[in-house]
């Protein structure tokens, strides 16, 4: 298969950047699109073209949450519930003209090309994404009884892999999916219900301070989640929030 | 410029409040609405426009309908530009997300709103104030004292106006006469039953009317289940039910000032 790829350059944080255009030709459909770009690198390094294009990846199976590229218009490209790294080449028609951009919020800085600085999503969970009870040994799995829809709301807000695809996809930047699986799925489960009150408050104001904008219900986030996270964590971190200013804990 | 300092959430709620205040009195409007379309020569709805404009609780609510509007507008505006500073720069591709689009436009349907409310007020709102001239209606309590008493004022009105002796109504004035009848004492208020008559009945008000609620539907689509989501009342299980109920309310209040406004010019 044959690209043309306009990929964005910049050289460090406090650089200009620009689009850059590269025709790539003899791509497998079955390449992974992170593989596309590790080709092109290759081809950029061999010919001394210019620098390898710089990008985040890890695990490339879906669960780390390093990758994230702003594909054509879409948080990890034109597909449903999928990372960056799971996306393929066969997603795309032959000789297809592929934007790539970096996520763009004020909290994430562009720090090289389409790596952005995430850190602002590790200051939201220093600030209040944990419990501070303590826990002791091992319990038994049923000496807490859990009803099962509860565990199993938790677990799906437990599977956000923190990408940032939601900040990336929201027209206002706004990272309110996020904070709203960590805030559920804590609060859903009798060890996090304790300090929920004092969570959400801590959460909130950090996500502000950092600048994330404000959830206007476009719910892109929750189209773009590669783990399907639902907008009603969202309503779960509202609902939170508004006992937490009348200064209580709320039961889930 | 830096704004003052109230977390993201709270300020969603304000808007949110301020909405649903809102919400309801379109509610409430558009279903009195509906007494334009009796024909009693304006009796039931000008005694509710009388009502509304006398009555002291109303006119306390009518200041908060007023606050609610105008905060609702700034609150908003306000969310806007933080959202804009949450990302300097933009992307090159436009979005491909599959996403709502009434929040996309919710912004500039707010804007359209205002605009037409603008008309609307010059139509109507500005003509009790007297900011507009338009079409008035005098009351006089007891029509025989007001002959004995004042006979010029009295045959001013019999010459001017219709006189409907079942409500004590003496017709319709012009703005010219209202003057002339305030001076003999005679309680003046607008007459928004013919003033509404007269107008729906002019195609190019009709079109504007309506464009007003496609705006307003365009508006409460996205407003109403927004609502239940910001004060988190939106879950697995009445989600569903919320966004059903949202646009039965929506087209409920829509479509009763669509009826309004067509029965009028249809002559129903």
């Amino acid at each position: 298969m044959k690209f043309t790829l306009h990929i964005w350059r910049q050289e460090n944080a406090r650089a200009k950047g620009h689009f850059e255009t590269y025709p790539i030709d003899g791509i497998s459909p079955d390449c992974s699109f992170l593989e596309m770009l590790d080709i092109l690198n290759e081809h950029l390094i061999n010919d001394r073209i210019a620098h390898p294009v710089c990008f985040d990846n890890d695990c490339r199976e879906g669960i780390c949450g390093m990758c994230g590229l702003y594909i054509n218009g879409r948080p990890h490209g034109n597909d449903d519930g999928i990372t960056t790294c799971q996306l393929h080449m066969r997603k795309f028609r032959d000789g297809d003209e592929i934007w790539i951009e970096p996520w763009r919020a004020k909290p994430f800085p562009v720090i090289r090309d389409l790596i952005v600085d995430r850190s602002a999503f590790d200051k939201i969970i220093q600030a209040g994404g944990y419990i501070s009870t303590t826990t002791g040994g091992v319990p038994d799995a049923n000496m807490i009884p859990i009803p099962k829809h509860a565990a199993d709301m938790a677990m799906d807000a437990a599977s956000c892999i923190g990408c940032g695809a939601c900040v990336a996809a929201c027209k206002n930047a706004s990272a309110m999916l996020f904070v709203g699986a960590k805030i559920s799925h804590l609060a859903l489960l009798p060890q996090g219900r304790v300090e929920a009150a004092d969570r959400v408050r801590k959460m909130v104001c950090k996500m502000d301070e950092l600048g994330f904008g404000n959830c206007t219900n476009t719910y892109a986030c929750e189209a773009e989640c590669p783990k399907l996270i639902k907008r009603q964590n969202i309503s779960r971190l509202n609902r939170q929030w508004i006992g937490a200013l009348f200064g209580r804990d709320r039961r889930e | 410029m830096n704004l003052p300092k109230i977390h993201s959430i709270t300020k969603k709620i304000l808007v949110g409040a301020l909405g649903a205040f809102l919400g309801f009195f379109l509610l409430f409007h558009a279903s009195a609405n509906l007494l334009i379309l009796r024909h009693d020569g304006g009796e039931w709805y000008n005694a509710f426009c009388h009502f509304m404009g006398t009555y002291y609780i109303v006119k306390v609510l009518e200041i908060g309908l007023f606050a609610s509007l105008l905060l609702h507008a700034v609150m908003a505006i306000w969310l806007a530009i933080e959202n804009k500073r949450a990302r300097p720069v933009g992307y090159k591709k436009p979005t491909r997300s599959k996403t709502h689009r009434g929040s996309k436009v919710q912004m500039w349907t707010g804007i359209l709103i205002f605009a037409c409310l603008i008309m609307h007020f010059t139509d109507f709102y500005f003509v009790k104030i007297g900011w507009v001239q338009g079409k008035y209606m005098a009351k006089s309590e007891d029509v025989v004292t007001l002959k004995t008493i004042q006979p010029e004022a009295f045959n001013y009105a019999e010459q001017h106006c219709e006189y409907s002796a079942k409500g004590n109504w003496l017709g319709n004035f012009n703005a010219d006469d209202k003057a002339v009848l305030e001076a003999a004492s005679l309680e003046v208020e607008p007459d928004f039953y013919h003033k509404a008559r007269e107008k729906f009945k002019i195609l190019h008000i009709v079109i504007a009317y309506l464009f007003f609620f496609v705006v307003v539907w365009f508006h409460l689509r996205h407003g109403f289940p927004a609502i239940f989501q910001t004060f988190g009342l939106y879950n697995y299980k009445y989600g569903k039910a919320i966004e059903v109920l949202g646009q039965v309310f929506n087209w409920v209040v829509c479509l009763m000032f669509t009826v309004t406004v067509l029965g009028v010019y249809f002559g129903l």
